[in-house]
C-alpha cells in the first residue's frame, strides 16, 4: 500500500470545485480571498430538554477540509454536529451556511447543500439497497415529479463510488455491518452535496471495516467534498483528519492540524490519558500511544 | 478513468443528454420502479400493483356475495335487475334500504381503518401501532355508553364516541410522555386506558334494562347493523378527504421512517410530517368509529398483511386501505352468514381473528427478536 | 454480603440488618390494623351508615336489634373482600416475581379473563354453576397463564412488554369468544353483565365457603415462595450457581399465582389492577425482598379492595359503584407510574 498523507491528498480537487478552494495544509490567510466557510457557528447553545450540554460555542469548518471532532463521551460532539447540520435548533446563536443563516433556507434548499448521516438510522424492512441509496434523493424530487432519469444516474454513480453496485437488488437487512454502512454513505452521496457530516460512522464496526468507511470517507474529500466527521478513535481521527476540532464539557479547547492538536499535553487535557506520541509509520500522522500506570 | 466519478459529474452529464433528447413523453413509460406519464413520475411496483388489483376484485365479490346470499339474498341473475331499479319491493328493500348501504359502510370503513393504521405504524415505527391499541377505539366506546345508557340524550351517540376517543387518545399520548417515540410505552398505557373504559362500559351495561343493553353490547363491538345512506356519505367522504392527504404524505413518512435526524437531513420536515399525518390517522379512525362503532384489529391487522403480501418498503397506504376494506367486508359476510350462532356482529370476529393474529404475530416477531 | 439476598431491582429500604426486620415487622402490624381498620369501615358504611362502636358490639355481642343484623349481612362481604384482596395482591407479586416484569397482573395478563371464559362456557354448558365455578376458573386461569407465558417469552425470555401484550392478545381472542357466547344467549348475557364488572355485593354466602380454603392455601404457599423468589431475581443463570432451581419456583410460582386469580375471579367475577398497584405500593416500603413483600400483600391488598368498596359504597349513594369498576380507575394510574419507573425496558 502506497503511502499517501491525508494532509496534502487534496492538491488536485475534483473538476467542479473551480475556485476559491485552499489546500487545507496552507493556512487560509494566504493573501488569497479566503473561501467562505461553508459552515460556521456562533454563539451556540445547545440544548436536550433541560440539560444545557454546549453553551456560548463559536465553531467554523474550514473549506475543502476534511475535520474530524473528537472529545470524551458526552462533550457535545455529536450535539454540536446536529446543530451544523440544522437537526437540532440551537436555544442561542446560530449556524450560517455559506454565510447564509440556517434558519433563512428551506430544508429541502439545504439538503441539496448539505447531506447528514445520523448516528443510528433506521433502515426500513424489506427495502432494497437500491431504493434505500434512492431515498437521498428526496430533495430533488417533489410530488408529482417523485423520479426523474438524473436521480437514476445519481443512484447509480453513488453505488458505484461506494461499491455496492453488485449488492443493489439486496435487502439492506441482510447486509454485514460493514456493508450496510456503505450503503448509507451511497444515500449521502446520492444527495449530491458539497457538505457531508457524519456522525459517528465507524462505530459498531470492526477496524478493517473501519478502515474501509474512512478510505471511503478520504476518497470523497479528494474529489473536492467538504467532510466533518465525528470519531471516537482519536488515531483514526488523526490519520485521515485534515482539521481537527477537539472538545470537552461542550467546549472546543483545540483546532487546528493533527499534528497541531494531538500532543501528549493536548491528549491529558482532553481525555485525561497520559500518553507519548509517536509518529504512525504509514501515514505520518501523529500516533497516541498511552502511558503504562501501575 | 474518462468515465465519471463523482455524482455531481453523472447528473451534470445527463443533464446535458437529457435536455439534447427531450424529456417529455406523452406515453406512460415504467422506469426503475416509477411510471412517468406527461411529465408526472410516481412510484410503481409491480407487484404491489397486482396484489392491490387482487384484492379489490375480491373485494368487489364480497359486495356481490354480501347482495346475494342468505335467505333474502338476490338471486345473482336478477341482480343487475334490481340494481337498476325493477326489482319487486322486498328485494328493493333488502338490496337499498339494507344491504347496499351495509356492504359500502364496510368497504369505506375497513379502507379508512387500513389506512389509519398503516400511519400509525409508519410513524411509530413499529408493527404494533394502531389507533385501537392506543386507546382510541375503547374510549370511544366508553364515550358512546355513556352518551347512550348513563346520561341517555345528552348528546347523540356519534358524537360522544368522538369525544371519548379524543379523549383516551389524549390521555395516552400525554402519558406516555414522549408520545409518539416510544411506542411501546404508549401500548402499555393504551391497554391501562383501555382497561379504565371497558370498566366503564360494563358499568353502563349493568345500569339498564337487558334488550337495550344487548343490543348497546352489539355496537359497542363494532357492528355494521342497520346502516344508512347517511352513514355511507360520511365515511365515503372521509375516506375520499382523508385518504388523498395519507397518499401525499406517505412520501415524507417513507423518509421519516428511517429516522428523524435522517429524515430531516435529507429535506423532510420530519415533526410537521408526523403531526398531519397522526391526524389524518386518527380522523380516519375516528370516522369509522362514528359510522361502525369501533371495530377491533383492522386497523393492526390489514397494513401489516398489505405489507407482507406486496414486499413493499414503506407505508403501503392504497395496499393497507384494500386489505381494509376486504377484511372488514369480509368479516362481516362470515359474521352475519355463518350457521353456528345467530348473527353476530363484526367486531367480535375481527376482535377474535385480530387477537390470534397478534399473538402469531408476537411470537414470530420476537423469536426474530425484532421486536 | 448482606446477611439476606438483594434483588437487583430497584425499591427503597429502609435500613439494613435487624434495624431493618424490626422495622419492617412493625410496619406489618401497622399493616395489619390497617386491614382490620378497613374491614371495620367496609362493616359501618352502607345505605345504613352505623359508628364503629356499634360494628363492635355487632360483632362481639350480637342482640336482636336491626343493626346487628345489618353487620350480620355485612360480614361476608367483608370476609370475601379480605379473602379476595389477599389473594389477587399476592398473586400479582408472584407474577412480578416469576417474570421479573413490574408490570404483571392477573388482569393484564390475561388470568382472569381465562377464568370467565371456562366459567361462561361452563354456564352454558351446564347451566348456573353456583359453587362448582370454581373448577372451571382454576383451570381456565392455569391454561391462559401458561400461553401468554409461551407467547410472551420469545428468544430471550419474557419482557414487561412482552407479557402484556400477549395478555392482552389473547384476552381479546378469549373476550371475543365470551361476547359470541353472551350476544347470542340473553339468558347468559343478562347474568353475564353483572358478573364481569366484578363487584363484592351480591355475592351468596356460600361463596365464601367456596374460596376459602383455596384462597389459604395459595397464601401460605407464596409466603413460602419469599426466599425462592428472591433467588430467582438474580437471574436464571445466577439463580442456577447459587443453588436455586429456576424452572421449578417459577412453575410453583405460576401454579399458586394463577389459583389465586381463579379462585378470585370465581368468588367475585375478574378484578384487575388489585395485582399491580398493591405490590408497587408495598415494594416502596419493602424493597424487593419477596418474603416481606408478599407478607405485606396479604395486608394490604385487602385495604386496597376494601378500600375501593368502601369508595364505590360511598360515591354513589343511595346505589353503589362496583369494586371493579373503583379498582379500574384507582389502578390503572399505576400502570402509567409503574411504566415510567420501568426505565429503559420502555
Amino acid at each position: 500500500m502506497e503511502t499517501w498523507n491525508p494532509v496534502t491528498g487534496t492538491e488536485n480537487p475534483g473538476p467542479r470545485r473551480a475556485e476559491g478552494t485552499t489546500s487545507p495544509s496552507e493556512p487560509v490567510t494566504s493573501g488569497e480571498a479566503p473561501a467562505v466557510a461553508p459552515v460556521r457557528g456562533t454563539g451556540l447553545r445547545l440544548a436536550y430538554d433541560q440539560r444545557v450540554v454546549v453553551d456560548g460555542l463559536d465553531v467554523e469548518i474550514p473549506a475543502g477540509s476534511f475535520t474530524v471532532i473528537v472529545g470524551p463521551n458526552g462533550c457535545g460532539k455529536s450535539t454540536l454536529l446536529r446543530a451544523l447540520g440544522r437537526t437540532l435548533t440551537p436555544r442561542a446563536g446560530h449556524v450560517d451556511l455559506y454565510g447564509e443563516p440556517l434558519a433563512s433556507l428551506g430544508n429541502k434548499q439545504i439538503a441539496r447543500m448539505l447531506a447528514l448521516l445520523p448516528q443510528t438510522p433506521v433502515a426500513p424492512e424489506a427495502i432494497t439497497v437500491r431504493d434505500l441509496v434512492g431515498r437521498g434523493r428526496y430533495a430533488y424530487q417533489t410530488l408529482l415529479r417523485q423520479w426523474s432519469a438524473s436521480d437514476g444516474v445519481a443512484v447509480r454513480a453513488a453505488m458505484e463510488a461506494t461499491g455496492t453496485t453488485d449488492l443493489a437488488d439486496r435487502k439492506v437487512s441482510e447486509l454485514s455491518g460493514g456493508q450496510r454502512q456503505r450503503v448509507w454513505i451511497a444515500m449521502v452521496l446520492a444527495q449530491d452535496t458539497d457538505l457531508l457530516l457524519l456522525d459517528e460512522p465507524t462505530t459498531f464496526l470492526d477496524i478493517t471495516h473501519q478502515v474501509d468507511v474512512l478510505d471511503l470517507c478520504a476518497q470523497m474529500h479528494r474529489e473536492g467534498r467538504t467532510l466533518v466527521a465525528v470519531l471516537h478513535d482519536l488515531n483514526l481521527a488523526a490519520r485521515y483528519a485534515t482539521h481537527m476540532i477537539a472538545m470537552r464539557d461542550g467546549e472546543v479547547v483545540a483546532t487546528g492540524t493533527p499534528h497541531e492538536v494531538v500532543t501528549a499535553e493536548g491528549v491529558e487535557e482532553i481525555f485525561g490519558l497520559r500518553c507519548r506520541i509517536i509518529t504512525d509509520p504509514e501515514s505520518e500522522t501523529p500516533l497516541v500511544v498511552p502511558l503504562v500506570t501501575r | 478513468m474518462n468515465r465519471p466519478t463523482t455524482v455531481a459529474e453523472a447528473v451534470a452529464e445527463q443533464a446535458e443528454s437529457a435536455g439534447r433528447r427531450g424529456a417529455r413523453r406523452l406515453l406512460p413509460v415504467v422506469d426503475e420502479g416509477h411510471l412517468s406519464v406527461v411529465g408526472v413520475v410516481v412510484p410503481w411496483n409491480r407487484r404491489a400493483t397486482l396484489v392491490v388489483t387482487a384484492a379489490l376484485v375480491l373485494v368487489l365479490t364480497a359486495l356481490v356475495l354480501s347482495l346475494t346470499l342468505g335467505r333474502l339474498g338476490v338471486a345473482l341473475a336478477d341482480l343487475p335487475a334490481v340494481l337498476r331499479g325493477e326489482g319487486s319491493k322486498t328485494e328493493h328493500f333488502v338490496v337499498f334500504t339494507n344491504r347496499l348501504p351495509r356492504a359500502l359502510v364496510g368497504v369505506c370503513a375497513g379502507a379508512a381503518l387500513g389506512i389509519s393504521g398503516a400511519i400509525f405504524q409508519s410513524v411509530t415505527r413499529n408493527p404494533l401501532g394502531s389507533p385501537d391499541i392506543i386507546g382510541l377505539n375503547a374510549g370511544a366506546a366508553a364515550g358512546a355508553a355513556a352518551v347512550t345508557l348513563v346520561w341517555p340524550g345528552i348528546l347523540p351517540a356519534p358524537v360522544g364516541a368522538l369525544l371519548g376517543g379524543a379523549v383516551a387518545v389524549t390521555l395516552v399520548l400525554l402519558g406516555a410522555g414522549r408520545g409518539l417515540q416510544a411506542p411501546l410505552r404508549m401500548v402499555v398505557i393504551g391497554i391501562g386506558v383501555g382497561a379504565m373504559s371497558l370498566a366503564f362500559v360494563q358499568f353502563a351495561i349493568t345500569r339498564t334494562r337487558r334488550e337495550q343493553a344487548q343490543e348497546m353490547a352489539a355496537w359497542l363491538n363494532g357492528s355494521l347493523n342497520a346502516r344508512s345512506w347517511e352513514h355511507v356519505t360520511i365515511i365515503a367522504v372521509a375516506l375520499v378527504v382523508l385518504g388523498a392527504a395519507a397518499l401525499a404524505l406517505s412520501r415524507g413518512l417513507q423518509q421519516v421512517e428511517m429516522g428523524d435526524d435522517a429524515a430531516v437531513a435529507l429535506g423532510v420536515p420530519a415533526r410537521r410530517v408526523r403531526l398531519l399525518a397522526v391526524s389524518v390517522g386518527v380522523g380516519l379512525a375516528a370516522a369509522a368509529v362514528v359510522v361502525c362503532g369501533p371495530v377491533a384489529f383492522v386497523a393492526l391487522v390489514a397494513p401489516q398483511v398489505a405489507r407482507r403480501v406486496t414486499g413493499s418498503a414503506g407505508p403501503g397506504m392504497v395496499a393497507a386501505g384494500a386489505a381494509g376494506a376486504l377484511l372488514l367486508v369480509g368479516a362481516d359476510l362470515v359474521a352475519v352468514h355463518q350457521p353456528w350462532f345467530g348473527s353476530l356482529p363484526v367486531g367480535v370476529l375481527t376482535a377474535g381473528i385480530g387477537g390470534l393474529y397478534l399473538a402469531v404475530l408476537l411470537t414470530r416477531e420476537w423469536r426474530r427478536g425484532t421486536l | 454480603m448482606t446477611a439476606h439476598v438483594d434483588a437487583p431491582e430497584q425499591g427503597r429500604t429502609i435500613a439494613s440488618g435487624p434495624a431493618r426486620r424490626w422495622g419492617l415487622g412493625a410496619g406489618l402490624v401497622l399493616a395489619v390494623a390497617l386491614a382490620a381498620v378497613v374491614a371495620g369501615l367496609s362493616l359501618a358504611v352502607g345505605s345504613n351508615q352505623l359508628p364503629l362502636s356499634t360494628v363492635w358490639r355487632g360483632l362481639f355481642a350480637p342482640d336482636d336489634t336491626f343493626e346487628a343484623t345489618v353487620i350480620a349481612s355485612r360480614v361476608p362481604r367483608t370476609v370475601l373482600g379480605l379473602l379476595v384482596g389477599a389473594a389477587l395482591a399476592v398473586s400479582g407479586a408472584l407474577m412480578q416475581g416469576i417474570t421479573r416484569n413490574p408490570l404483571a397482573d392477573p388482569g393484564l395478563l390475561g388470568v382472569n379473563t381465562g377464568a370467565s371464559a371456562a366459567i361462561v362456557a361452563g354456564t352454558v354448558a351446564f347451566g348456573a354453576l353456583g359453587q362448582r365455578s370454581i373448577f372451571f376458573a382454576l383451570p381456565g386461569a392455569f391454561v391462559v397463564a401458561v400461553v401468554v407465558y409461551a407467547i410472551g417469552s420469545g428468544r430471550t425470555g419474557p419482557t414487561p412488554v412482552r407479557l402484556v401484550l400477549a395478555g392482552a392478545a389473547i384476552g381479546a381472542v378469549l373476550s371475543a369468544a365470551i361476547q359470541t357466547v353472551t350476544l347470542t344467549n340473553p339468558e347468559v348475557f343478562d347474568s353475564y353483565r353483572f358478573w364481569v364488572v366484578g363487584s363484592l355485593a351480591g355475592r351468596p354466602a356460600s361463596t365464601v365457603d367456596m374460596v376459602w380454603p383455596v384462597i389459604l392455601v395459595g397464601l401460605l404457599a407464596g409466603l413460602a415462595l419469599g426466599r425462592p423468589l428472591n433467588t430467582l431475581a438474580l437471574g436464571d443463570e445466577t439463580a442456577r450457581a447459587v443453588g436455586g432451581n429456576a424452572g421449578r419456583t417459577r412453575l410453583l410460582g405460576a401454579l399458586v399465582a394463577t389459583l389465586l386469580a381463579g379462585a378470585a375471579t370465581a368468588a367475585v367475577g375478574p378484578i384487575a389492577f388489585v395485582g399491580l398497584a398493591v405490590p408497587h405500593i408495598v415494594r416502596t416500603i419493602t424493597g424487593s425482598d419477596y418474603r416481606w413483600l408478599v407478607a405485606y400483600c396479604v395486608a394490604l391488598g385487602p385495604v386496597l379492595l376494601l378500600g375501593a368498596d368502601v369508595i364505590g359504597r360511598v360515591v354513589a349513594r343511595p346505589g353503589e359503584l362496583m369494586v371493579g369498576v373503583v379498582t379500574a380507575f384507582v389502578g390503572a394510574p399505576f400502570l402509567y407510574v409503574a411504566v415510567r419507573r420501568s426505565g429503559s425496558g420502555l
